[in-house]
């Protein structure tokens, strides 16, 4: 993986223990595969704050983000937030519910995983984070070439243009 | 010393040996969890009292289903049972007494897990 470009991740869980132990957790496992940056905030309002400016590649999401203040927005509703200000952020829900409504209403609106918080959570988040970084990665990777091979038929019209022009107009440049 | 469910003999609450293999054993952020879980477990316990007193189903669930999460990264497992069956009662919105019940070997052995992790504290400074 790219090690040059930093890979912004957010976290949003208002379980303070759980996301201090997921952004450790995500911080050692990819300590040495690519360099990122993960950033944890209790309620989505706060999340869209920094968003905005920050714009990460990726999120990860608690479904019941308004469990312990009702108010709050809820997990479904941060994720049309975030798709709104910037399509490209993948994001991944999190549940304690195995529930395949969740998972299809998750993926109704657009998002890229959908886990549920069971014992081997982590690891499966892990190797969300790590499929969806190296998509990111060749999809910045395809919009190079096809910048670069757009540039290149650019420059060859041009030379076959001016060849052209030159045979047309001044044939004797040519010889 | 406490038993589970079983009646199995239980000498700690805690099992940190998942929490230091999932931090790579670096002291600082395990530290940095059991700070949190020591200002959080309070919080919700607190919470869950209250709205067990106010016989408020919706916090007695959404407070305990969150509290899964906390418990399960300090390696609580013996709790998750006890929550689990708290929150299936809140969301049925019933049964009062049983779940008053429930949160009282929730209280007890959430203050056991308070002291370990203080008394373990030490190890990761």
């Amino acid at each position: 993986m790219d090690k040059k470009n930093k890979v912004g991740i957010f976290i949003v869980d208002d379980n303070k223990v759980f996301s201090l132990a997921l952004k450790s957790e995500i911080e050692v496992a990819f300590k040495d595969v690519c360099r990122i940056e993960v950033q944890a905030f209790e309620t989505g309002e706060a999340c869209m704050k920094k968003f905005k400016e920050e714009k990460p590649q990726i999120a990860i999401l608690d479904y019941h983000l308004n469990s312990k203040n009702v108010n709050a927005a809820d997990g479904i509703q941060v994720l049309d937030m975030i798709k709104k200000a910037n399509k490209d952020t993948n994001v991944i829900i999190l549940t304690s519910d195995d529930n395949i409504d969740i998972a299809l209403k998750s993926f109704h609106h657009a998002a890229s995983d959908y886990v549920v918080k069971t014992e081997t959570k982590f690891k499966k988040i892990n190797y969300s984070l790590f499929n969806l970084i190296k998509v990111s990665e060749a999809r910045d990777e395809a919009k190079t070439y096809k910048s670069v091979s757009l540039v290149l038929s650019v420059l060859i019209a041009l030379v076959i243009g001016a060849v052209i022009a030159i045979t047309i107009i001044k044939p004797s440049l040519l010889k | 010393m406490i038993t589970d469910r079983s009646g199995k003999v239980i000498e700690n609450v805690c099992d940190l040996k998942y929490l230091t293999e999932m931090m790579g054993g670096k002291k600082h952020l395990i530290k940095g969890i059991m700070d949190s879980f020591l200002v959080q477990i309070p919080e919700e316990l607190k919470a869950i009292n209250d709205a067990i007193l106010q016989v408020n189903y919706s916090v007695i669930k959404n407070f305990t289903h969150t509290m899964k999460s906390s418990v399960s990264i300090l390696g609580v497992s013996m709790l998750i049972p006890v929550l689990k069956e708290m929150e299936e009662l809140a969301a049925s919105a019933m049964n009062i007494e049983k779940i008053k019940e429930l949160n009282q070997e929730l209280t007890l052995i959430c203050h056991l897990a308070i002291e370990e992790v203080l008394r373990d504290k030490e190890k990761f400074i």
